[in-house]
């Protein structure tokens, strides 16, 4: 038996822990620690990591392409061979595009996969003449990206990991990073509190396993995060607790800043969010005087329609205090998945170019284009959710989606599944009959994420190669070398002449100035990577704005923002808040956790939580079966009755059904759905 | 001195890696994650007892100890009598209901054997497990809070030398 050790990139969450597949003659047979090289995990796993090697093999992986012979969404197909299967969707796309023009096709590219095979489906794409190509950064990080790129001009995450350690007080914000990122907590957060005296203060409407280690926690009513925000800001100036070199030096709007916040009193505060004013102006006093000071936001914060101006003001306050640019500091939100940054970077946005230029930035379109030697479309494409309203409108006719779920993934499913039985023509890429997949005319088996070499960007900004580690099964094939294989068979071959990955790194090398340096042979030799930005083979940034922030004139902008209520609040009809959550054991859509024995087994079903004064008030017991319904639709949950959560909110993890509930209001800025806050009413079911 | 896993309590955050690591290295785990409603929780493995009642009960000697300490099982001597489970003072040898006999942690040991850590440890995110020497282990942390301590009263003099001063 010819056993190896390939080391890989973790391919759930975005922390960038690496492993090794133990290899037995292109077997994978399981996983083993690495605790040889300098790695962001310290060889550490967390139950998703040590179990990733179940779902590779499992029964259900797609193996030969597959095309519809039901009804859409009935998931009956027969298997055709891939020249078959690349010919129809080359024709079929080609013919969709003459009839209604290029803007009728869209594709969905996917943090699940490589930076090298987002950025040539965004390249065919713009070759295909259109700018309809998005994945599901709009979904978890799209505000967090819009809110900080307004007030920064960068959306990264400002330090390294190790800074965390040195910071006196950590602010965790509708983060819970005990279940969502388990390593980075623990080699991290947990360390900076047990062992260096950190005070941590969580904002959060659930008790969770990590604001068990809080000093504060605030319990906000779902989505009234911002009232907490701008009562802290409030706090800051009118406390003077500010660094005003700092901000005097480096920053710009303070005094419009102050005047707009003065109104939001921590008082007012309260009114809105249901947290005691002192206990917001105990943590706003906390963070302002630490010294050094970790800021780190997620979902909580970001899927909400105020999303983007609570993540503004949450920067506002990092600049009042004059944190960025010092060690001991960390700001940023936590993409979901282990590629969702790199899958930004390479352009699969409808308004950016690789290197997330703006579609409008003439002299990157220019060098870009030189590159590529085709034109890139000037008009703006359609965001993600966006998407499914075209759809139904009838502009756009077909969908091309990469490792991708967005019948289980987006608000307001019932819409969505409307959508897709609709779409003149679907095609799907992907490790697994997906939700999605259900519904597509034509199927494409992909290899997973361990089957292929490929580049993955954590959420510190490190650029890691994984390796191939296992045969993919059946036909299966990495997704850049079908993107490749159709783009020959549509005519554009000349514009994707690539042999391998390394390829089409280096040519992303070429094209985004960031990450010239990181070629593949750095990376080859460096497993522990390095972080964009790194201009050239020598060169990464480990902290941002050291010097200056990335704004036109290298000042912050301290724009004012006003208070603005979540997309659906309670009333008397809906009572309750509805909110969701993650569980540790379960991955996003669930279609590869849910198909991984060992996590399925222990997070085997979906619940909800409900407070234990609102379950007596209602009569329900724990465990009894509860119908939780929105202005959309209902669902049947098993109570769990706890005093974990505050009165008047629900919550249940989102892995399953839940986005049948949801809302499709959308962020302002971000064009962001808001899936963490709902207006419910709940009811035991009898019998 | 035999080495052991050892539980920091307050670290643990009910992830159960260390539970799937062990059902990843031996089929089923062996060491549970056990949640309270206060959200502590406890992962709970074989202590493996310096004088183990599981050993002494024994009628077939198919337990013993080996070379680091870890009390190990001989599935060829087991009969599945059960005697282990009643004796055991943590309720940890379980039945293994498909061959019928006892089955129970190890220490990992064809992990030890490579020179590497028992798979619940490698895993566990927050250091929660620690495997070694008792002395070690409590000599760690009786060095941290000793360093903490001369920390402070080397402070402490530096400051009585600028009052005198």
């Amino acid at each position: 038996m010819a056993e190896k050790l390939v080391p890989v990139v973790c391919p759930w969450c975005s922390v960038g822990c690496r492993f090794y597949i133990v290899n037995v003659n292109g077997y994978p047979k399981k996983i083993e620690f690495d605790y040889e090289h300098d790695t962001r995990n310290h060889g550490k796993l967390c139950p998703k990591g040590v179990s990733s090697f179940q779902y590779l093999r499992h029964p259900d992986r797609l193996k030969k392409p597959l095309k519809r012979v039901g009804e859409r969404g009935e998931g009956k197909f027969v298997e055709i061979s891939w020249e078959e299967a690349i010919r129809e969707i080359a024709q079929r796309l080609k013919e969709i595009k003459e009839k209604y023009g290029p803007e009728a096709l869209a594709f969905l590219g996917s943090e699940r996969c490589s930076i090298e095979e987002n950025y040539v489906l965004q390249k065919l794409a713009r070759a295909l003449g259109t700018n309809n190509i998005e994945y599901v950064c709009r979904m978890c990080q799209s505000t967090a990206v819009a809110g900080k790129g307004m007030v920064l001009g960068h959306p990264g995450l400002t330090n390294p990991f190790e800074d965390i350690l040195k910071a006196k007080v950590i602010v965790l914000w509708g983060y819970n990073p005990a279940a969502t990122n388990p390593v980075f907590f623990g080699q991290y957060i947990e360390k900076a509190i047990l062992d260096n005296g950190a005070k941590l203060i969580v904002i959060d409407p659930r008790k969770t396993k990590t604001a068990k280690y809080a000093d504060m926690h605030l319990q906000p009513y779902p989505g009234t995060d911002l009232a907490i925000a701008l009562a802290m800001l409030n706090v800051i100036i009118t406390q003077e607790l500010y660094d005003k070199d700092f901000v005097a030096e480096r920053a710009e709007g303070f005094e419009e800043l102050a005047k707009t916040v003065e109104k939001y009193t921590p008082e007012w505060a309260e009114k809105v969010s249901g947290v005691p004013a002192e206990l917001i102006r105990k943590a706003a006093i906390t963070f302002a005087t630490a010294g050094t000071a970790a800021l780190l936001t997620n979902e909580g914060v970001n899927q909400h329609a105020n999303g983007t101006r609570t993540v503004m003001a949450l920067t506002e306050m990092m600049v009042l205090c004059g944190y960025f640019g010092k060690e001991g500091v960390m700001s940023g939100a936590i993409p979901g998945a282990h590629n969702g940054m790199g899958a930004g970077l390479m352009g699969v946005e409808p308004e950016s170019l690789p290197g997330k230029f703006p579609l409008h930035a003439e002299e990157h379109r220019r060098r870009i284009e030189e590159v590529w030697g085709f034109k890139i479309p000037e008009k703006p494409g359609i965001t993600y959710v966006e998407m499914i309203d075209a759809i139904l409108e009838g502009k756009l006719k077909a969908l091309y989606v990469m490792g991708t779920n967005p019948a289980k993934a987006l608000p307001n499913l019932k819409k969505v599944e409307e959508a897709f039985k609709n779409i003149e023509f679907l095609v799907v890429q992907d490790i697994f009959l997906s939700e999605t997949a259900k519904y597509a005319d034509i199927v494409l088996p992909a290899a997973a994420w361990f089957e292929k070499d490929g580049t993955a960007i954590s959420f510190e900004r490190r650029v890691q190669r994984s390796f191939k580690a296992a045969d993919a099964p059946g036909e299966a094939k990495p997704d850049w070398e079908i993107i490749v294989m159709l783009a020959k068979e549509l005519g554009l071959g000349e514009y994707f002449n690539y042999s391998d990955v390394d390829d089409i790194l280096r040519e992303i090398n070429r094209t985004i100035p960031p990450l010239a340096g990181a070629t593949p042979e750095r990376l080859k030799k460096n497993l522990k990577g390095c972080m964009v930005p790194c201009p050239d083979e020598n060169t990464e940034v480990p902290r941002l704005f050291v010097q200056g922030f990335l704004t036109p004139n290298g000042k912050a902008q301290l724009i004012p923002v006003e208070y603005k209520e979540p997309g659906e609040v309670p009333d008397e009809e809906y009572p309750f808040w509805l909110t969701n959550y993650r569980l540790v054991g379960h991955f996003h859509t669930g279609t590869m956790s849910h198909r991984s024995k060992s996590l399925s087994k222990r997070w085997p079903e979906e619940y909800i939580e409900i407070n234990e004064n609102d379950a007596k008030r209602l009569g329900i017991k724990d465990g009894d079966l509860v119908r939780v319904e929105t202005r959309r639709t209902a669902l049947v949950f098993k109570a769990k009755v706890t005093p974990h959560i505050r009165e008047g909110v629900v919550a249940a993890p989102w892995h399953w059904d839940f986005n049948y509930l949801t809302t499709d209001v959308l962020d302002e800025y971000a064009k962001m759905p808001e899936l963490k806050t709902a207006a419910c009413r709940i009811s035991k079911v009898e019998g | 001195m035999s080495k052991k896993i050892f539980i920091d309590f307050k670290r643990c955050i009910a992830c159960k890696a260390c539970e799937v690591a062990c059902e990843m290295e031996h089929g089923e785990a062996r060491i549970r994650v056990f949640e309270f409603p206060d959200l502590t929780s406890v992962a709970f493995n074989c202590r493996h007892c310096e004088k183990a009642p599981c050993m002494e009960v024994c009628p077939v000697n198919a337990l013993s100890k080996d070379d680091d300490g870890a009390v190990v099982l001989d599935p060829l001597k087991c009969i599945g009598c059960l005697m282990c489970a009643v004796a055991c003072p943590f309720g940890i040898p379980k039945i293994d209901e498909y061959n019928k006999i006892m089955d129970k942690c190890d220490l990992c040991a064809h992990r030890r054997a490579e020179g590497k850590l028992p798979a619940c440890v490698s895993a566990c995110p927050t250091e929660a497990l620690k495997y070694g020497d008792i002395n070690d282990v409590l000599w760690a942390r009786e060095g941290k809070i000793v360093a903490e301590l001369k920390d402070i009263g080397d402070r402490t003099n530096v400051l009585e030398a600028y009052l005198i001063r």
